[in-house]
């Protein structure tokens, strides 16, 4: 009987002991997109139609330390895709307070003229968007872009989780700029704004609507759609190999 | 396992046999006293032990463990290395209770601890030459990611005594199979770098862990007799 006794409440230990849940259970791994913290979105059209999607180009850069420039994904290649590429210098090169670096860009679309910008990224200027106009080949058009405004609702937070297929236990938070349009509605995106680590508020979504979300970085474009409901969205976007492929 | 088992049967067979030398055990417990100094899973300790009553003495003592362990954690596609440590140590009062006169090896054994350090932490910090795209990163871009848990505080001991708590002649050994219950845990994530986000789960891993209360004891003791 004591011996029945004594086993039980080993046996009791013993199972107490290991009853507990795994500490990692449903905790992933959360990785920022900001190394590169100062960044430029440059926006390229059509001078002639606006509305015009630009497939495929590409951006050289130059000045001093041009080597100091990354497309927003760490890479050195520059290919813009649908009209839109974002730049920046690298962490080790962040412009100090009072002394902006400028660097020019070329902007190569094919069957439009080769157009020249310069960029000075400023300490006390995180992000900027920069508008290129190009003219196509062999016409001269000089007229400045002029985009479709905004229209202006009830502010609305977009809480975005970038996941990995190939990772299933890390999530990004991106940083990046975030283009819409009206789901189905074929028109081309329009800038939304910057989202901090995952985080933006927007006032140009209707309550009701559903709309077409992208960013774009190492040349292909990455896309999510959601109904807006409510003052604050969760929304998911596969981030591909270019970022994933980091961690 | 099977030994495990064993050892209580090992025990009590020794109890019975040594019955007609103890005729008097019950003398022999009160007004008792000796110093114990302890290894097992909480560490090292010392103890003072008093016979107050014919079956029931009382240890005063403290106990510290410091240990930790190289990648313990991992995540699929994330490459990083992990480190574990906890470092334990208390104060605490326990009766030992001896139930059965056939037995006087047998103790049932209850009373409390105040654990004054009791945190564990995982570390993760990702390996050398981290890469974003052609970008190398350094160890503070990176950042390091910390969980912490801690139950300090007042804990429940309950558990059993193997061989008698004090010896006839100047040296003994005996055995403690128990467990603390401690308080609920407070978790925490720390992180910088780009692995500052994760400082969000804080509240998961506090779920995860609230029914880590545990603290199982298997503990051998070397006590010395005080005259």
């Amino acid at each position: 009987m004591i011996m029945e006794n004594i086993k039980k409440l080993l046996f009791v230990l013993l199972l107490l002991s290991g009853a507990c849940k795994k500490p990692t259970e449903d905790l992933k791994i959360v990785v920022d997109t900001n190394v590169i913290k100062y960044t430029a979105l440059i926006h390229v059209t059509d001078a002639s139609n606006p509305e015009a999607v630009l497939k495929s180009g590409t951006l050289s850069v130059s000045g001093d330390n041009a080597d100091d420039i990354y497309e927003i994904s760490g890479n050195k290649q520059f290919n813009i895709n649908n009209g839109v590429i974002t730049i920046g210098p690298g962490p080790a090169a962040v412009p100090l307070a009072g002394k902006p670096e400028t660097y020019s860009v070329q902007v190569k679309v094919p069957g439009y003229n080769t157009v020249s910008k310069s960029i000075s990224f400023a300490a006390d200027q995180k992000q900027q968007v920069v508008d290129v106009s190009l003219s196509k080949a062999g016409t001269v058009n000089s007229a400045p872009v002029i985009q479709k405004p905004l229209p202006v609702y009830d502010p609305v937070s977009l809480n975005f989780t970038g996941t990995c297929s190939s990772s299933p236990d890390l999530v990004i938070r991106p940083s990046m700029y975030v283009f819409f349009r009206e789901t189905g509605s074929g028109t081309v995106y329009q800038y939304l704004g910057y989202m901090e680590s995952g985080n933006m508020t927007a006032t140009a979504l209707k309550k009701g609507e559903t709309y077409d979300f992208q960013v774009t970085y190492d040349g292909q474009n990455y896309g999510t759609t959601q109904q807006i409901n409510n003052e604050s969205e969760s929304l998911t976007i596969n981030m591909g190999s270019a970022i994933c492929n980091n961690f | 396992m099977k030994k495990l088992f064993l050892l209580p049967l090992l025990v009590f067979a020794l109890g019975k046999s040594s019955k007609a030398q103890n005729a008097n055990w019950r003398d022999q417990v009160t007004n008792q006293k000796s110093l114990h100094f302890s290894v097992g899973t909480q560490g090292v300790g010392a103890e003072f032990a008093y016979g107050v009553l014919p079956k029931m003495s009382l240890r005063l003592g403290a106990n510290i463990i410091p240990v930790s362990a190289d990648n313990v954690f991992s995540v699929s596609g994330f490459n990083a290395n992990s480190k574990m440590s906890a470092n334990f140590s208390n104060i605490h009062l326990l009766a030992d209770f001896i139930p059965f006169k056939s037995a006087p090896g047998f103790r049932l054994v209850g009373g409390a601890g105040y654990f004054i350090n009791a945190k564990g932490n995982i570390a993760v910090q990702p390996k050398d030459n981290y890469t974003y795209g052609d970008i190398v990163l350094n160890n503070e871009e990176v950042g390091n990611l910390n969980m912490n848990v801690n139950w300090r505080g007042f804990a429940p001991y309950a558990g059993i005594g193997l061989l008698k708590p004090f010896s006839n002649r100047t040296f003994n050994v005996n055995l403690d199979l128990g467990t603390y219950f401690l308080k609920q845990p407070d978790a925490n994530i720390t992180a910088s770098g780009i692995l500052s986000g994760n400082t969000s789960q804080s509240a998961q891993l506090q779920q995860n862990l609230k029914g880590y209360r545990f603290l199982p004891v298997v503990q051998l003791n070397f006590n010395f007799r005080i005259q």
